[in-house]
């Protein structure tokens, strides 16, 4: 098989994919007027596709541990933190009494529990049992993408969550990401440069496209490149998002705390209010 | 206006204390004050500046004409060694680390350091630490394996003299004083500024103090567990880093690099400090891009702990790390980048007042730039595996140090001279110094980026007379004699200066930040005085009230929510062990879960002894936490009582693992048996000897306490000690799990 054709075959959307897409796209249409936070939110969409229905998910699937680990990025931490930039702030005062929105509060109490909750998806499904159940059984892998998703969101609520009372104050959130960010460079390394197999399964795939040869032979990737590019993708990237998160706190802080930016939004609104008057 | 008037007439009143607050040699050596212990770092920089200086004379001597023999291959060897050591560590870090001393608690208008005695211990470890390293000189021979002391070379097999011991103790003992001194600045920033003074209107010398204090305090525990694990190697015949008998010599250039790329940015950042602080006030405008000066420093901070393996492409890693760590450096350019053009921005349309600070500035930024050029050309691999270990090396790390830090650090010094003695610096040496040191620094490292592409390589004493390489080494030459004269003129111009120099006044730049406000030199107290602060300018408010910076601030509240000092630095301070614990750990990981040992491992350690004692260390904490509850209900004899078993439960943990030490020497097991039992007897004994301070540390509470100190129930010191008594014990469940529960498993 061809690269192009094997990047024009493997899309598969699995049932579970299409279901939470439905059920997504309901409450996009419920919730959200188009506009910015719509836009956010298909964006998410579109990456959650990336992830899990194209060729990358084929991939994943027991062929590339760098692919899984482009996965595992994406779901954990680029996902869910677009789906939550996609929803009203609120605050405590304000925020829904009924439903979904009055259960979630609940998700922001412990902020050090939502820092476990990211770092340890991290790093419980790179312990090498619990990867190669992932990537050879079908269920727990799907209990693996709901995991990294619902995870990745409690990660993300003290920085960005919706409900502005239990947002971090910026310095203490910037310490939440350059930490977790630590670990994470930790775990890169030590995948980067251990010389035993993370996840063993990569190393003789079950080969359902029939593209080893191409993976081996024409991307030139073997096992053991293939595990460096997994830990380096953890390593660097993805502290680059931890790194963008902290610049973005450190953006929100010096507004706080900046008089000229605070004095002109209040001249802003007084206009705006003039001019709607 | 009234407010300046008071602040005027006040500091002037102090000229008469000033004249007795100095004197006597014992009052140099018994102070806390940061500003002398500011100017001893600067002194000490000063004479390391001209040893360091006349080792790179001595270099250059010998290489000024091909097959030369002024000195031995030997002597280079520990030359160039030391020239590199004492450059970086002797002179550029106290430098940074002296202005930071003298101005960081003048700036934010604090009285002293947050503590001012771990300031002066912090300096005494300087002094100490460097004796102990020149004195191998005189103990068989100076270390000769490079700054970096790659292993093997750096192992006993090897470099056979006690050189690499001394370089290894010298590092570790200014390690420590680093570390203590960027604990004590951050604590200083943190917790000490004035109300008004919030974050966002620091200025940006204290803002990039702040990141490179972080910076040292994470980085340089990194090199400190790799230095006992070579001094370990050395003088117990452990071999964690000798491939011969089963040890990796890369795993040293990673934990080199791991502390040594921060390391760079530890050079730099707070050389980018002052630049920001002189450029705005020659150019008489704010520094352009305030925000994203602050943000691109942090973006540097964090991406230098990520791209160490840049150092490393000529070692073999594989394409894959080969690629990620070049982008990875890339990237560093960008946040760099933005920092040049703030600064050129800032300048922009600005009247510039060309004296000799703001020469060296400019100089700055056009050599920083080229040095920066140069740095993303080895980003590249290949251009990389082809100019590694060549004198393009050698000219490109020059232009960011010499050019970029020396640079800035000599715009530092000519802009705060005044502060520091009360007297101008000479203009027309200034200007004659500067020449100097453009003219000579360019000659000396312009060229070698020829050398470097004809492939001379660095490190060698000597060179064969191929075409062009003597004209260009004999113009090194010359420029770095121009480059001594410069040296000499800058002391000449302090000397001169302090005899016969104009007197400054308290603000001869018109400059906006606090320390100007006081006299020049500053009291002992510093300031009798400080302005509301309602901008990033406060001096610049203060004289013109018809015109502030943020007319909508100047009635706001001035409050600042009130930070424990104590806090903050037992943080810094655990965040900085954790670091040091965390290279032993991944090192006893790196050297048992992969490899197989042999006869001894993992498996011959007794868990149930082990855990039982664990159990008793983890119990101490909770006795520790019930005493600090007793102590804040003033209930001073319950106090007392849970404080005495806490001290019993560590005092059983010690017991314990002393008697798992014995049974493992009976047994045969000691520190060199092999490398399991090399790194588990530096873990866990690292971790006995916290708990051992620990103890020491509560037993000093337990006297207080007996005395009465904590009747009241403040104990702010009992509950610092607990802080770190219960991080001793966090440390101890990661090495159980490590060392007693996951090991043996595998």
């Amino acid at each position: 098989m061809t690269t192009q054709a094997f990047l024009l075959s493997a899309w598969n959307v699995a049932p579970f994919v299409a279901a939470g897409l439905a059920i997504l796209v309901y409450l996009a249409a419920n919730r959200f007027k188009p506009g910015k936070r719509f836009a956010i939110f298909m964006l998410g969409i579109v990456i959650f596709l990336a992830a899990l229905a194209s060729p990358l998910d084929a991939l994943a699937q027991g062929y590339l541990f760098s692919a899984h680990m482009l996965e595992h990025m994406l779901l954990l931490m680029v996902v869910p933190l677009l789906w939550m930039l996609s929803l009203t702030p609120q605050s405590k005062e304000t925020a829904s009494r009924r439903g979904i929105m009055a259960g979630m509060e609940k998700i922001g109490l412990f902020p050090a529990l939502n820092w476990a909750a990211g770092v340890g998806a991290m790093w419980l499904w790179h312990v090498p049992a619990l990867c190669n159940a992932a990537t050879v059984s079908g269920p727990v892998r799907t209990f693996q993408v709901i995991s990294l998703l619902l995870l990745g969101f409690a990660f993300w609520w003290p920085i960005n969550g919706p409900r502005l009372d239990q947002r971090l104050v910026p310095w203490t959130g910037m310490l939440y990401l350059i930490t977790a960010c630590f670990t994470c460079i930790l775990l890169g390394i030590w995948i980067t440069f251990s010389p035993v197999a993370i996840c063993s399964a990569f190393n003789v795939p079950v080969d359902r496209y029939g593209i080893m040869p191409l993976i081996r032979n024409q991307w030139n990737l073997s096992a053991t490149t293939d595990q460096q590019i997994g830990g380096l993708i953890m390593w660097v990237p993805s502290c680059l998002i931890y790194l963008g998160g902290t610049l973005s706190l450190l953006a929100r802080w010096s507004k706080m705390s900046n008089p000229t930016s605070a004095a002109s939004l209040l001249e802003t609104n007084k206009n705006v209010g003039k001019n709607h008057g | 206006m009234s407010q300046t008037a008071t602040a005027v007439v006040k500091t002037e009143g102090h000229s008469a204390e000033n004249e007795h607050y100095h004197h006597g040699l014992w009052s140099w050596l018994a102070t806390v004050d940061h500003k002398r212990i500011g100017l001893l770092y600067l002194g000490t920089a000063l004479f390391f500046l001209l040893t360091g200086g006349i080792e790179a004379l001595i270099i250059r001597t010998q290489l000024s004409r091909p097959n030369n023999n002024f000195v031995s291959p030997e002597v280079f060897n520990q030359l160039f060694t030391m020239h590199g050591t004492t450059m970086i560590f002797m002179v550029v870090m106290p430098t940074l680390i002296g202005f930071a001393n003298y101005f960081v608690p003048l700036m934010i208008g604090a009285r002293d350091m947050a503590y001012p005695r771990l300031n002066a211990m912090a300096f005494w470890f300087l002094p100490f630490g460097a004796l102990l390293m020149n004195f191998s000189w005189l103990a068989g021979g100076a270390p000769s394996a490079g700054w970096f002391s790659y292993a093997p070379l750096s192992e006993t097999p090897y470099s056979t003299s006690l050189g690499v011991d001394y370089w290894a103790l010298g590092l570790f003992t200014m390690g420590i004083g680093s570390i203590s001194t960027s604990i004590n600045l951050i604590a200083t920033i943190v917790a000490m500024r004035p109300p008004g003074m919030t974050m966002f209107r620091m200025p940006l010398f204290i803002w990039m103090t702040l990141t490179n204090s972080f910076l040292i305090t994470l980085a340089m525990p990194i090199l400190n567990a790799s230095l006992v694990m070579l001094f370990v190697d050395r003088l117990f015949n452990a071999h964690f880093f000798l491939p011969t008998a089963g040890g990796s010599a890369v795993i040293w250039q990673h934990f080199f690099w791991a502390f040594g790329h921060p390391e760079v940015y530890i050079l730099v950042l707070p050389a980018f400090g002052m630049i920001s602080e002189v450029i705005p006030v020659f150019s008489r405008r704010p520094i352009f891009g305030y925000g994203t000066m602050v943000a691109s420093v942090i973006t540097i901070a964090v991406l230098s702990f990520g791209v160490w393996g840049h150092h490393m492409f000529a070692v073999g890693m594989g394409n894959a790390p080969d690629v990620f760590f070049s982008a990875a450096t890339m990237l560093i350019a960008v946040p760099t980048g933005i920092k040049i053009f703030n600064w050129g921005a800032t300048m922009w349309g600005g009247s510039i007042r060309l004296n000799t600070a703001m020469l060296f500035c400019i100089a700055f930024l056009i050599e920083f730039t080229l040095g920066g050029l140069s740095g993303i050309t080895f980003a590249v691999t290949p251009i990389d595996w082809a100019m590694t270990d060549s004198y393009y090396v050698v000219a490109h790390f020059h232009y960011v140090i010499f050019g970029g830090t020396y640079f800035a650090i000599m715009a530092g010094i000519y802009y705060w001279f005044p502060k520091m003695t009360g007297k101008i610096l000479s203009e027309k040496l200034g200007v004659w110094h500067f020449w100097a040191t453009v003219i000579g620094f360019n000659m000396t490292f312009f060229v070698q980026h020829f050398l470097g592409f004809m492939g001379m390589p660095r490190r060698v004493y000597t060179y064969p007379d191929l075409p062009g390489w003597a004209t260009l080494n004999q113009i090194s030459t010359i420029g770095a004699y121009i480059l001594g004269l410069s040296a000499f003129l800058l002391v000449w111009n302090v000397i001169m200066t302090s005899r016969s120099g104009k007197d400054a006044g308290n603000n001869p730049w018109n400059a906006w930040t606090l320390e100007w406000l006081t006299t020049s030199p500053p009291p002992e107290h510093n300031f009798d005085y400080i302005p509301p602060v309602h901008g990033r300018r406060p001096l610049w408010d203060l004289e013109h009230p018809e015109l502030p910076d943020h007319p909508e601030s100047i009635n706001e509240p001035l409050v600042d929510p009130p930070i424990d000092k104590f806090k903050v630095g037992m943080a810094c301070f655990i965040a900085s062990e954790s670091f040091f614990f965390l290279m032993l750990v991944i090192s006893f990981v790196y050297y048992n879960y992969t490899l197989h040992m042999g006869h001894f491992n993992a498996h011959t350690l007794d868990r149930v002894k082990s855990g039982f004692f664990t159990v008793a260390l983890l119990g101490s904490s909770v006795t520790l936490y019930i005493a600090e509850k007793y102590m804040e209900a003033k209930k001073n004899t319950g106090f007392l009582t849970w404080l005495i078993i806490t001290i019993a439960l560590g005092l059983v943990f010690l017991i314990g693992q002393g008697g798992e030490y014995i049974h493992l020497f009976i047994t045969g097991v000691t520190l060199n048996t092999n490398l399991f039992s090399s790194s588990f007897f530096i873990l866990t004994g690292f971790h006995g000897f916290h708990v051992f301070v620990g103890l020491i540390l509560l037993i000093i509470v337990l006297i207080f306490g007996f005395v009465g100190d904590y009747k009241s129930g403040k104990g702010e010191i009992v509950k610092t000690i607990g802080c770190y008594w219960h991080f001793v014990d966090a440390v101890w469940i990661v090495v159980f799990s490590t060392v007693y529960l996951i090991g043996p498993s595998l």
